[in-house]
């Protein structure tokens, strides 16, 4: 019998062979592969004559630098997109007004704005000017009135998912105005003094009309995608990578160092830090458990760091419910927490103890609750249980709530090691409670359930303002610090706190705003008014040769500071 | 053309043909079983579906707040609310889901920038297909050929081992041998790439037309590109290939020790025909018939693996699409997910006992 395909057994089987000897890996540090060419051609747009010859800049050729990392494209539109890695691709793509410097926390310099800009006297506008003949990497132009039109017909509009505009546009901005080719107005709802800081944020980075227009959400656009930044999208597939290369028209001070840069997402921490190791990816970043990063450190020829900063971990202590309505009994749980054990008991060191609710890099952040309570001080913790009488005999009965699958699989460790600590008072029986997330949040923000509970929190804009407005008004996420419905405090200490902060927000002033948040955190560790814990801390990892840009702060995680925001165009290979 | 539909075209129109066949050429028996078959189908994705919506929807807390957390305004959780239907009483939205469901409409995602469900999975099903197809074919080419080797070396030292190999590999959790040979194979020894579908900085290279790549890069004749897709297929293919080729190894096994019992063949032996020729062209052809009947089983198997082996690997597919919304805590991602896997197992086992049925013409309904 004839068998016309037994030919393609072997072919198979050779192909396989093949494949497995091939040496296609590339293993070397810095992955200096040549970029291949690409079959995605930039588009060809019908976008307006450019109004000025563009700066082109030239990347070192061949250099290609591939980034991991475990999170995921959930979309691009800077009206919409609420996601860290989606910020992140944003702010590579694009350039704001302002930016944060890298490496920085707390230091603003000037993006696609001429200088910085200024308020009026009531506080009520900001006005600041684009540097002349900007345009996307398209050729189309930035000017005033395209960015103002983006503001008020996007941002201030269109409503996606994401709720960006009605979460960081609308309470602040209510319109754009362009005074000339060049000069924006921002009229405010009120006097905001941490707008400079909300303008660095990746809803106000300027957005290519041609591809974002007025009439809807583009969360998924079509690649190429030009911006203002460093960098435009060569090609995307979500969940698999995202191919940047350097922007032809950029004309910032900071452009790209290596000619191509890959996000490549992983599905699991684990492969991505096999992938590190094994040369597969150059650069590991977000989000490594402790385990991985402790499997990691002291291996030849990576580099592990840490960041300390980013995402918190904290009680949210209900004010309004016994037992955490007396102040002693909170007093007594910030007494007896001891963040040093949680640290090493539960993440072998990985994470850092929080002793402000202004996580350390940011504008005034001190270490408030280290200095008023030196916890654990188990002395203290007994005293101030026994001012309110409890007593061995007569303990406290203190409910824990927390999420168990919410924050990762060490959360329900953690809370153990809490309860322990604050038993080993004496005086206090912890019953922990687990509750699946959706209920708990809910039970959280009622304030109706537990007097305790466990949170995470991670900045919308990086300023201390993000880090405190929360808990405090409104009800403050279930602290009950101030009445959800009149917005006033329970008590003077509380509202001389909502008056601080609001203070505090209308000050554009840094010394101004620092020395008011010092207050704000010293009334705040008299309250109580959430228990900080620690820092999730991010880490960063690299393989030797990768570095940094030495012109900017913390070269040793790659120029990511506390804002935690990785600025590709920093990134060098050797 | 829409990744899904390019799929089921490929997979539809050799059906449709087979079912023509049938419709016409075949006998009054086996039209009357096709169709009783392809008429049960309906009603088991039906109840698949429906248990899918009421086990959503009987888990404790509220999907939308579970979704958008802490910083969710009221406004825009009602709103949300509102778009997913969830405000109205349970029967509506269960007409309204079963609904969807017959249109193929399997609703928005709440994450993703609630972009349709439908077009995230057919974004992935070809990725799946590409990890499932090869692992199936190894699995049954593991099982056929060892099977057979076992049953005529019955009770000698290789029979054991394969015996003890088939039982061991089914024992695996997938994502361990998973790990296990990333670490092996991709960290020590350094022979394979740990993930991925493709070395990155050839992903961009290769134009996507069924985003299969192994097909679309044969079919722009990118060889590069071709060399580092099976060079990335290797480890995820062996984990799921693997696993799945215990249990086909020890039906193929028993079956052809069974058949190599018949009468037929001791008369085939008896005319002096060869033990190769007999074995291997009339014993485990028969002997193939209840494996087939497994491959239908075994899709659910090859499906929930899959979830695990593209989470180990970082395989872009359904699997971990799922996975992730589940972690994100999509409520209708999820959802439309499940239908989607319920409706592909359904399918493959309605085309399986059909061609069971033309296999064997002692099927009857």
């Amino acid at each position: 019998m004839r068998r016309p395909y037994k030919w393609l057994v072997p072919l198979f089987a050779l192909a396989l062979v093949a494949a497995a000897c091939g040496d296609d890996d590339d293993t070397t540090p810095t992955a200096t592969t040549a970029a291949p060419a690409t079959t995605a051609a930039p588009a060809q747009t019908t976008a307006a004559p450019t109004t000025a010859a563009p700066v082109t800049t030239e990347a070192p050729a061949g250099v290609t630098l591939i980034i991991g990392t475990t999170d995921s494209i959930s979309g691009l539109d800077g009206a919409d997109a609420y996601a860290v890695h989606d910020w992140e691709l944003l702010k590579n793509i694009g350039e704001g007004l302002l930016r944060w410097e890298p490496g920085s926390g707390d230091k603003l310099v000037t993006g696609a704005a001429a200088g910085f800009g200024e308020f009026s006297a009531d506080g009520l506008s900001y006005t600041i000017a684009l540097k002349p003949g900007l345009v996307f990497g398209d050729g189309t132009p930035l000017t005033a009135q395209s960015y103002a039109d983006q503001i008020n017909d996007r941002l201030l509009v269109l409503e996606g998912p994401g709720g960006v505009g009605p979460a960081l546009g609308q309470p602040y901005v209510e319109s754009v105005e362009a005074l000339d080719d060049v000069t924006i107005k921002f009229n405010l709802t009120e006097t905001w003094g941490f707008f400079e800081q909300l303008l660095a944020g990746a809803p106000y980075i300027p957005t290519n009309p041609t591809q974002f227009t007025a009439a809807e959400l583009n969360n998924f656009p079509d690649a190429p995608i030009y911006g203002n930044g460093p960098w435009y999208i060569e090609s995307y597939v979500v969940d698999e990578q995202t191919v940047l290369k350097p922007n032809p028209t950029y004309q910032g001070d900071s452009p790209a160092q290596v000619e191509q840069v890959i996000v490549r997402y992983f599905g699991s921490p684990q492969s991505m830090a096999e992938a590190v190791q094994t040369g597969e990816i150059d650069v590991a970043w977000r989000i490594l458990g402790p385990d991985l990063i402790s499997q990691l450190t002291g291996v030849s020829g990576l580099n592990v760091e840490r960041i300390n900063a980013g995402p918190i971990r904290y009680f949210i202590v209900n004010h309004s419910l016994p037992p955490t309505d007396d102040p002693n009994v909170r007093k007594a749980i910030a007494y007896a927490i001891d963040r040093d054990e949680i640290s090493d008991r539960v993440f072998q060191g990985a994470v850092d103890p929080l002793f402000s609710p202004i996580p350390p890099g940011f504008l005034g952040a001190n270490d408030v609750y280290d200095d008023v309570y030196a916890a654990p001080d188990v002395g203290a913790a007994t005293a101030a249980l026994a001012a309110s009488g409890y007593t061995p005999d007569a303990p406290l009965d203190l409910t824990l709530a927390y999420p168990p699958e919410h924050y990762g699989g060490t959360v329900a460790d953690t809370m153990q090691v809490m309860k322990e600590q604050l038993e080993a008072t004496g005086a206090v029986n912890v019953d922990l409670v687990a509750q699946e997330w959706s209920t708990y949040i809910g039970a959280v923000i009622g304030g109706a359930d537990y007097p305790v509970s466990f949170l995470g929190w991670f900045y919308d804009y990086p300023d201390p303002d993000n880090y405190l407005n929360p808990f405090i008004v409104n009800g403050g996420l279930g602290t009950m610090v101030t009445d959800p419905d009149t917005g006033e405090g329970i008590d003077a200490t509380s509202q001389e706190l909502v008056d601080k902060l609001i203070q505090a927000a209308s000050t554009s002033d840094p010394s101004t705003r620092e020395a008011l948040y010092g207050e704000i955190q010293a009334l705040h560790a008299e309250l109580v008014v959430t228990l900080p814990l620690w820092v999730e801390a991010e880490h960063v990892v690299y393989r030797d040769g990768v570095s940094g840009d030495d012109a900017f702060g913390s070269l040793v995680t790659l120029n990511i500071g506390p804002t935690i925001e990785f600025n590709y165009n920093t990134l060098s290979a050797s | 053309m829409h990744p899904l539909a390019l799929i089921f075209l490929i997979i539809g129109v050799p059906a449709a043909l087979a079912l023509a066949y049938i419709f016409i050429r075949g006998s009054h028996s086996l039209r009357r079983y096709v169709l009783t078959r392809i008429v049960l189908t309906i009603p088991m994705v039906l109840i698949l579906a429906s248990l899918v919506f009421l086990v959503l929807r009987v888990i404790p807390g509220d999907p939308v707040t579970s979704a958008l957390g802490p910083k969710g305004s009221p406004e825009v959780k009602e709103r949300l609310r509102t778009n997913l239907g969830l405000n109205e009483p349970l029967f509506i939205q269960y007409g309204s889901f079963l609904g969807d469901v017959l249109t193929l409409d399997l609703g928005n995602a709440m994450t993703l920038a609630q972009r349709p469900v439908v077009d995230e999975l057919g974004e992935r099903l070809p990725a799946t297909l590409e990890l499932i197809i090869p692992a199936s074919a190894l699995a049954l080419g593991i099982g056929l050929i060892f099977g057979t080797w076992a049953a005529v070396r019955r009770k000698k030292t290789s029979d054991y081992g394969f015996r003890l190999y088939s039982v061991a590999i089914y024992a695996m959790p997938v994502f361990w041998l998973g790990l296990l040979f990333q670490l092996l194979f991709g960290v020590w020894l350094g022979w394979t790439p740990t993930g991925g579908r493709i070395e990155a900085t050839l992903g961009a290279t290769v134009d996507r037309t069924t985003n299969m790549l192994l097909v679309d890069s044969v079919l722009h004749g990118n060889w590069e590109a071709f060399r580092s897709v099976l060079h990335h297929m290797i480890l995820p293919t062996l984990t799921l290939g693997l696993i799945l080729s215990g249990v086909f190894l020890r039906l193929t096994r028993i079956n052809v020790i069974e058949t190599l019992q018949e009468d037929y063949v001791a008369a085939a032996r008896a005319r002096g025909i060869r033990e190769r020729v007999i074995t291997y062209s009339h014993a485990l052809k028969n002997a193939m018939i209840p494996v087939i009947t497994l491959i239908g089983l075994q899709v659910a198997i090859l499906l929930g693996g899959a979830i695990l082996t593209e989470t180990v690997f970082s395989w872009p597919g359904m699997g971990r699409y799922l996975v992730d919304r589940i972690t994100a805590r999509d409520f209708t991602a999820v959802q439309g997910s499940i239908v989607m896997f319920a409706l592909f197992v359904a399918l493959i086992s309605l085309a399986v006992d059909i061609i069971y049925s033309l296999l064997d013409p002692r099927v009857k309904y």
